[in-house]
């Protein structure tokens, strides 16, 4: 290697500079497309547009953006999508993981299988879900909006109301096309989650397990007490990965509910949507992303951390 | 317990939880197949019935199923044509126009992806060079922002490059450039994980026999990497084929939307015509979920180079 340095050194200054001209084109990109808009939106989140330009307005757009009924609402919405989103698939993910740590001969072909839903476009699986419950002619809402099965008028995912809340004006217990978004995008997520946690798995030694099996623990047990704690960090990386996508992930609430009914399914993301384009309320929707982000980095800074980023860049 | 030991047992339980599992992960998936070969006639029928096999007299008679490709066709809406190579010319807008549109997006930004991630992954192999950790680990954080909060300003940005009408600049370009600033991070990730896995001794070979640093790249490692690059150039068609609100929002004219803002469109046009909204996604997505079968180790090794162990 000590060679190969110094015979660059001799060729003149593009060899030496190699790795420069190779990562400069990657380095542009991203600062254009990533460091710029990022900035950019600090910026325009301070500003108001007026019909002459742009005008200075300081933190106007978040103060305005709090006092907004639906924003409160919609933090609401997405608290609880987030919780029901990442445990549903969390639990579920475990368990199809602990399933496949199994040596079985048709390992393969279920994991073939059960990765189809993650290759499938979020506005696809948001269609899909939506073609099962179409009013009066969903395949499912034959059965659900049977009087006979869920008295006393049947139910109707797509448009019933949400009931009361049980927390002043908390949005729980959610409306049912809340409970269905989450379904909907935990089967999307599962895959990648399920695989995810299965690698994990696999580096939890099989000698620790069957030594503390040979000491009398029961299955539970085992999964309790040696595999959720040396998977800890797998698990922490999952649930911010999981909250990342499903704070930004936009497409499935479009295609399935587009919100409704009312605004029952109107989570963070979605309200940007609106702001920003619907409304065409340029500053608040600014101020909106930028708190978004402010989460997003959050969870991104806490999966460095967990990960160790450090041992990997080397 | 009938002549099997408790762990083959075991095995078949767990073996049948599976399959189970496997048709609960399936089963929106058929459904929407069985619903694109319905008619009209069985769409709107009130209850729905899953199969259109039932007759007056039985519940279910296999010989008089009533399938209809009516859903596709009114998506493709073939018009026959007297010049073309084929009788027919498919005039629908998801095929004419939404289609070929995603394929431009998503091959011109996985090609794009793949020589700056091949470059860029080859010098954070190879090379120790001075920020190079701090370059790292900014690329590995930006892995991990999402599209949509710098969507406002990317959408101000589009704006203000439209009205500076350049000459031979749309707005297909700019969608290009975005999609290839969002989805090169994690690609930069996997390419340095598989130029990882090559042996620098085969270069340092090569340049002591008088190769070149830039022609030992060439000529050593690229063809050895090219199964990695690979996965990144499907990895990151599949992304762009699937993405929505950036090419929704970014472009201005409806002609250049892609694919995934034609079935929008289409789910608003058809709200009671199930049939023909079910044929439009499985034309969408057939390409994408035969790609994946056939492609599954390179995808497999792109998730695991990229989300498990980076």
């Amino acid at each position: 290697m000590q060679q190969m340095q110094t015979r660059k050194k001799q060729r003149g200054p593009f060899h030496t500079m190699l790795p420069f001209w190779l990562i400069l084109p990657t380095v542009l990109v991203l600062l254009a497309i990533q460091v710029y808009p990022a900035l950019y939106t600090i910026w325009l989140s301070l500003h108001e547009r007026q019909p002459q330009g742009w005008e200075y307005v300081g933190v106007n757009n978040f103060v305005r953006l709090f006092g907004m009924g639906v924003f409160g609402e919609s933090v609401g919405h997405t608290i609880v999508f987030l919780v029901g989103y990442t445990s549903l698939t969390l639990v579920l993910g475990f368990i199809i993981a602990l399933l496949l740590n199994r040596k079985l001969k048709l390992s393969g072909l279920y994991v073939t299988l059960l990765f189809i839903p993650w290759i499938i476009a979020d506005i696809i699986v948001g269609i899909v879900f939506r073609l099962l419950v179409v009013p009066d002619y969903g395949l499912l809402a034959g059965f659900l909006q049977n009087p006979a099965i869920f008295p006393p008028n049947g139910i109707s995912v797509l448009t019933a109301t949400r009931p009361p809340s049980w927390f002043g004006g908390f949005p729980f217990p959610p409306a049912l096309a809340m409970i269905y978004l989450i379904m909907a995008s935990a089967w999307r997520a599962l895959p990648f989650i399920t695989l995810l946690l299965l690698a994990a798995m696999q580096t939890v030694s099989t000698e620790v397990i069957e030594s503390s099996r040979i000491d009398g623990a029961n299955g539970w047990q085992v999964v309790r007490r040696i595999m959720i704690p040396l998977m800890l960090p797998t698990l922490v990386v999952a649930l911010f990965s999981l909250t990342l996508g499903g704070m930004n992930g936009v497409g499935m609430v479009f295609s399935l509910t587009g919100g409704g009914p009312g605004s029952a399914t109107e989570v963070l993301s979605y309200l940007l949507y609106v702001l920003g384009w619907s409304q065409l309320n340029f500053g608040r929707a600014a101020a909106l992303a930028m708190l978004i982000a402010v989460v997003n980095w959050i969870l991104i800074l806490g999966t460095l951390r967990v990960t160790r980023v450090e041992e990997r860049t080397h | 317990m009938f002549g099997v030991s408790r762990r083959r047992l075991n095995i078949w339980l767990v073996n049948l939880a599976l399959v189970v599992i496997c048709i609960f992960a399936l089963i929106p998936v058929v459904t929407t197949v069985v619903i694109s070969f319905k008619g009209e006639r069985d769409i709107i029928r009130k209850p729905p019935n899953f199969l259109p096999c039932d007759t007056p007299t039985s519940a279910f008679d296999p010989t008089a199923c009533r399938w209809s490709v009516e859903g596709y066709q009114r998506v493709l809406s073939p018009k026959p044509s007297a010049g073309g190579l084929l009788p027919y010319a498919l005039t629908g807008n998801i095929v004419r126009v939404y289609i070929p549109n995603s394929f431009l997006y998503a091959t011109s930004t996985a090609l794009i992806v793949v020589s700056l991630a091949g470059m860029s992954g080859y010098a954070f192999s190879r090379y120790r060079f001075r920020g190079r950790q701090a370059l790292l680990f900014s690329i590995l954080a930006i892995t991990g922002v999402p599209l949509l909060t710098n969507l406002l300003a990317l959408y101000q940005m589009g704006v203000v490059i439209r009205k500076a009408q350049l000459p031979f600049y749309d707005d297909r370009l700019f969608l290009v450039a975005v999609y290839t600033g969002f989805f090169l991070p994690l690609s930069v990730w996997i390419a340095k994980g598989f130029f990882d896995a090559i042996p620098r001794e085969l270069e340092e070979a090569a340049v002591i026999d008088g190769c070149s640093p830039f022609g030992a790249l060439w000529r050593i490692s690229m063809p050895l990497a090219l199964p990695g690059l690979m996965a990144v150039f499907l990895l990151t068609f599949v992304n762009v084929w699937n993405e929505f609100i950036a090419g929704y929002l970014l472009i201005a004219k409806n002609e250049f939307k892609p694919a995934m803002f034609g079935l929008y469109e289409f789910l608003g046009q058809n709200i009671i015509n199930l049939q023909v909204v079910a044929a439009a996604c499985i034309l969408i997505a057939l390409p994408i979920v035969v790609l994946f079968i056939f492609a599954r180790r390179s995808f497999f090794a792109a998730m695991v180079e990229g989300a498990i162990k980076g």
